[in-house]
């Protein structure tokens, strides 16, 4: 359990109040705007920022209240921070052999996570003659390298070639089924791929905390506009057809298809829906390209600032957003509750892993 | 050739310039870590005062530091109850005045490299776990090593150096205050050319080389810099 209520002021106002209680395991993601304040969070349960007043505590420990502030050396966490701050006086290998000094426990060995994250190769080279992906792998290396109780990275893949990302995120999941782990993200794809539990952060607060599906589904939070956008779906057992260079799979038994140029091994994957590109019929469509046709129901029929609405899509057990004009819903005369057909392009569904 | 004479001033020299250098060592990263973090209000009146040998007449300081050692006042008073000894016209006191002249050339290249070297770095240090302590001998120290080895090589080469200071307070005692360059001086005003040429070709020659080790030092590090 991580339980926080921390403050911090700037000239009697408040500049950032973070409150909130949450269970510590697989991965926690902090999603927010830029700005909002994501960075400031994870610094003061770090302890990196010591300007925070008000009450911390890490399972049975007390990390921070009136009387106690335990520093961040003494936390016992690892942290991955935005850029990978390799120390630029030792090599890899001095960078990763430091961070053994003080671990408590290992998990890993320091080959084992060269061998996993791929950098065996690279043991012996400096900072400044790795790439930044490179440097970013052996960073997260060196944060585990500790034996920490909490792991905490601050956007570790946003500025990492695509290599680096695929190796990485199965990597980070895998991981946190061992190490608790906080990771403050922009990627919408990310989150869902990686987290049962998330942190909103808006305006300097927590704005909620729980599961990603239900926080993007609920209109009162600040996510809303993030939704409009789209969301995130799974896939079942999906196989390539390699004649058309397409994947077949399921979204709640309805048969769905994606294009894909290579075979892949993926036999349950996650896709995002663009609300802009489903198309709402009430019969099926003849005689169109329109090769994905979904039989759902309208739960929720919601007005946008704009000249349009965004419908809330049920494919059973699953949602998917739709954007519409308000002269398409007249002319249809949708209603809540109803049967209708969802057609998506099938070009239009993007991987997660792209 | 040397007399035994020049030997003992040269021999005195290097203790004097060692034990300086030493001492400084000790004390001068503390201070330079101060005065690269501090928000203090008198961190210049502090700042001012360590660079102050930089820039007066080192007879000033002397004539001051000649005061201060006398057995009438605090100092010399104080110095002479706990050993039973003057400061002044001593080696005890040459070398309290060599760590106070010498103090700016190996406080200010670490106060400079602890100013440039990035906050970032001792944050990963304390997620790896190291105490302040340890961050600075784990990390720190061997971040900015060449800038240590810098300031050493300057505290020790200025010491070498010294000739205001010492005259005013050390005087010419053979053995216990006479050091190279005062050796010289004297050579000089007998006339004996001959042995102020050779004290000065050996000043010359080493302070050159040492000069040259520095800044091959400062040429590697900017080549790191480069690099990175």
């Amino acid at each position: 359990m991580l339980k926080f209520d921390l403050k911090k002021f700037n000239n009697q106002q408040t500049l950032f109040h973070f409150q909130g209680e949450l269970p510590v395991n697989g991965v926690t993601s902090v999603f927010g705007d830029s700005g909002a304040g994501k960075t400031s969070l994870v610094r003061a349960l770090a302890g990196l920022d010591k300007t925070y007043s008000g009450s911390l505590f890490f399972r049975d420990k007390t990390w921070q209240d009136d009387a106690v502030f335990i520093t961040a050396d003494k936390r016992e966490i690892g942290m991955v921070f935005q850029e990978p701050r390799l120390f630029p006086h030792l090599d890899a290998l001095g960078n990763l052999k430091l961070a053994t000094k003080k671990a408590s426990k290992s998990l890993y060995s320091i080959s084992e996570l060269a061998e996993l994250l791929d950098f065996t190769q690279l043991l012996d080279k400096k900072s400044h003659q790795l790439s930044g992906g490179q440097k970013q792998r052996i960073a997260i290396a060196r944060a585990i390298l500790t034996g920490p109780d909490l792991l905490i990275m601050d956007e570790p893949l946003s500025s990492l070639d695509q290599h680096s990302r695929r190796l990485l995120l199965p990597f980070i999941k895998k991981l946190s089924l061992k190490i608790p782990i906080i990771y403050i993200t922009h990627s919408m794809q990310e989150v869902f791929y990686l987290s049962q539990n998330m942190i909103l952060v808006h305006q300097g607060e927590v704005e909620c905390i729980g599961e990603p599906q239900s926080l993007f589904l609920n209109l009162n939070l600040s996510l809303a506009k993030h939704k409009h956008s789209g969301l995130i779906v799974d896939v079942q057992s999906s196989h390539w057809d390699p004649e058309f260079s397409v994947l077949h799979g399921y979204i709640d038994r309805q048969a769905i298809i994606v294009t894909m140029d290579k075979p892949t091994q993926l036999t349950d994957f996650q896709i995002k829906i663009e609300s802009k590109d489903v198309v709402i019929a009430t019969k099926k469509l003849e005689f169109s390209s329109l090769q994905n046709c979904l039989k759902v129901t309208i739960e929720q029929i919601e007005q946008l600032p704009t000249t349009s609405v965004l419908l809330t899509l049920s494919t059973g057990e699953q949602k998917i957003l739709a954007k519409i004009t308000n002269k398409s819903l007249n002319e249809l005369a949708l209603k809540v509750n109803q049967n209708i057909f969802a057609y998506i392009k099938a070009m239009n569904i993007s991987l997660l892993d792209d | 050739m040397l007399s035994e004479l020049d030997y003992s001033a040269i021999f005195l020299t290097f203790k004097l310039a060692a034990l300086t250098t030493l001492i400084l060592l000790i004390i001068s990263p503390p201070l330079a870590w101060w005065l690269a973090r501090s928000k203090c209000f008198y961190r210049p009146i502090i700042e001012a005062l360590v660079a102050l040998p930089l820039v007066l007449p080192p007879t000033v300081l002397g004539f001051y530091l000649l005061i201060a050692f006398s057995p009438d006042n605090f100092i010399g008073g104080f110095w002479l109850n706990l050993t039973g000894n003057t400061l002044a016209f001593s080696f005890s006191g040459l070398l309290i005045a060599s760590i106070i002249y010498s103090l700016p050339f190996v406080v200010q290249p670490l106060q400079s490299a602890f100013v440039n070297l990035d906050k970032d770095y001792l944050e990963v240090s304390a997620t790896l776990g190291f105490s302040p302590q340890e961050t600075f001998y784990r990390v720190v120290f061997p971040m900015v090593l060449p800038s240590f080895i810098i300031a050493g090589a300057l505290g020790f080469a200025h010491t070498i150096g010294e000739f205001g200071v010492v005259l005013m307070i050390g005087g010419n005692i053979p053995g216990e205050t006479q050091v190279l360059s005062i050796a010289l001086f004297d050579h000089v005003e007998t006339l004996q050319y001959q042995q102020a040429h050779l004290l000065s070709i050996c000043l010359l020659v080493f302070s050159m080389s040492l000069l040259i080790l520095i800044y091959g030092v400062l040429q590697k590090r900017q080549q790191r810099i480069n690099d990175a």
